[in-house]
């Protein structure tokens, strides 16, 4: 809805999605992630699979069981057909093309939910996985394909050399440096908090990587105030969730986490970052306070938070935007540690998120938060963890996820 | 991805008339026949726009300085300095354009800019096209 642009800061740039309340009815009863790694020579389909077989063991299913399957439509994705092909099974399985990552992650519990009031499964299941570190030897694939192929970007944006993403967001960080007073060492500080993380996790790909906001400041700008340590890492892998009736989580070996809050937010500008009236948000402006809503809690009841960083810029204005402090204050709210798993402040994207864990477009942030509320994250636990929250991010959306454990 | 990719698409209708006013080096804006106001990008179907040049003068709203060549296309242009310009006839409308003739560590938010021609040329792309670029004002 370009030709509708934005009108400004004024809060009529977006809306919440209006969503039926879903709090209680269901819950995670399994998780599962591929190995993650770089170019692997593993198809996304692949990947997918893995996470599937891991989530369902981790769920004490088999197979057959799973009667509801997730996955975003356009992309490489583990329809019906695939799961049946892969696991030798013939059963009649509930679909929807509305799920996997970004914000999808947080979107797809609340379909589940209402496809398991209406009848349709008992067990749902939505998985998430990409081999853009395998496809970008070959060019294909890959976090800008689908924005050099958008008309409007093709014909105003890339001929002037603002594409892809980090170039995007570069220059929203310069633009809320500015508004803000936020600095390069502040946008360091969620990368060096975001490794510190990942080190402590096991399967992360930046693992054995240590990052120090010395080495971050030295590091050369690719698309300055941006470093790369400031984007997001191109990784192979993928990841799973498996939802069931609350009243049947019981019957599963884990401690029971619930959906306790959905929310959602759309921007007026669509994809076009170049014309959103507020230039420095995110729709986690509309979406955070629906989910919290729904959930019954307030940012102060968040034990644990992860969300969609593509960029060190997107988790600062997230944080602002979902009310942990005040927007413009999240430079200084995100600095000394702040963000570390044990930094005694918002333990933030505790396995390591985008930045130095994998880059699977936030269906690991959602196995995370589960592993967390489980008291199941070795050596990254978060201590009494009991509400986590995803924030899924597309630009022209955002979505807020409130898991509870019981 | 049309063959001379990343210049722009002379077949892209929408707009035609932005790049073909380039050519003589003009800088128009579609205002709406609805509103009356510059509606960018045009692309809602059920409005028609009636293209006018503009004073070409804005502001630097914000920019990157790009040093690494994110398409292999950009190699030659390196390092550049590419961001929005707020257009003084409105400045809720933002123009993607090169910054130019200036040293972009002296860049400045909200600075003057004024509009200057340049072609665009890419590494390994036939043909080129004049397009707006914007520098300083003064």
């Amino acid at each position: 809805m370009a030709g509708g642009r934005a009108t400004g800061d004024d809060g009529d740039w977006g809306h919440a999605a209006d969503l039926e309340d879903v709090s209680g009815r269901i819950g995670v009863v399994g998780v599962g992630e591929s190995d993650h790694s770089k170019a692997s020579g593993r198809t996304a389909t692949e990947c997918a699979l893995s996470a599937i077989e891991r989530a369902l063991e981790d769920a004490g299913l088999e197979p057959g069981q799973i009667d509801g399957i997730m996955f975003l439509r356009h992309g490489e994705h583990v329809d019906a057909a695939a799961f049946h092909a892969h696991f030798g099974t013939s059963h009649d399985i509930w679909e929807s093309g509305e799920g996997g990552g970004m914000r999808w992650a947080a979107t797809a519990p609340h379909a589940a939910a209402r496809a398991i009031a209406a009848g349709r499964a008992k067990y749902v299941v939505n998985s998430f996985a990409v081999a853009w570190a395998t496809q970008r030897g070959e060019m294909t694939g890959g976090p800008g394909q689908s924005h050099a192929h958008e008309h409007f970007k093709q014909n105003a944006e890339v001929p002037f050399g603002w594409f892809p993403q980090p170039v995007y967001f570069a220059t929203i960080a310069r633009r809320h440096m500015h508004e803000f007073g936020t600095t390069q060492e502040q946008l360091g500080e969620i990368a060096v908090a975001l490794r510190y993380n990942a080190n402590h996790t096991a399967g992360a790909v930046m693992r054995d990587r240590p990052l120090g906001l010395e080495e971050y400041l030295a590091s050369p700008p690719i698309a300055d105030p941006f470093r790369k340590e400031d984007c997001c890492l191109i990784s192979d892998g993928g990841g799973a969730q498996i939802f069931a009736p609350l009243e049947r989580a019981a019957d599963h070996p884990k401690p029971v986490v619930e959906v306790a809050g959905v929310g959602l937010g759309r921007s007026h500008a669509g994809a076009y970052w170049s014309q959103q009236g507020a230039f420095t948000s995110t729709p986690q402006v509309f979406a955070a306070p629906a989910g919290f809503a729904m959930a019954g809690i307030g940012p102060d009841d968040v034990d644990v938070l992860t969300a969609y960083d593509p960029f060190t810029i997107v988790s600062l204005m997230q944080i602002e935007d979902m009310g942990f402090c005040e927007k413009g204050a999240g430079g200084e709210f995100v600095s000394g540690g702040h963000l570390r798993f044990d930094g005694g402040g918002l333990p933030y994207n505790t396995h390591g998120g985008l930045l130095s864990h994998a880059y699977v477009l936030g269906i690991a942030h959602v196995v995370e938060l589960v592993r967390q509320l489980r008291g199941e994250a070795e050596g990254h636990q978060v201590k009494d963890a009991r509400v986590g929250v995803y924030g899924g991010y597309t630009g022209s959306e955002a979505s807020t996820l409130v898991l509870r454990r019981r | 991805m049309h063959e001379h990719f990343p210049l722009p698409d002379a077949s892209f209708a929408p707009l035609r008339p932005f790049w073909d006013a380039a050519a003589t080096e003009r800088l128009v804006m579609p205002y709406s026949a609805r509103h009356g106001r510059i509606a960018w990008y045009p692309d809602d179907e059920s409005d028609r726009y009636d293209w006018r040049e503009v004073s070409g003068r804005g502001s630097l709203y914000s920019w990157a300085v790009v040093t690494h060549a994110f398409l292999p296309q950009y190699r030659d242009l390196l390092p550049f300095a590419t961001g929005l310009v707020a257009l003084e006839e409105d400045p809720s409308v933002r123009l993607v354009s090169l910054i130019v003739d200036c040293d972009p560590a002296q860049l400045a938010v909200d600075q003057p800019l004024e509009v200057v021609f340049r072609p665009l040329r890419f590494a390994g792309v036939d043909g080129e096209q004049m397009a707006p670029h914007f520098k300083p004002a003064g």
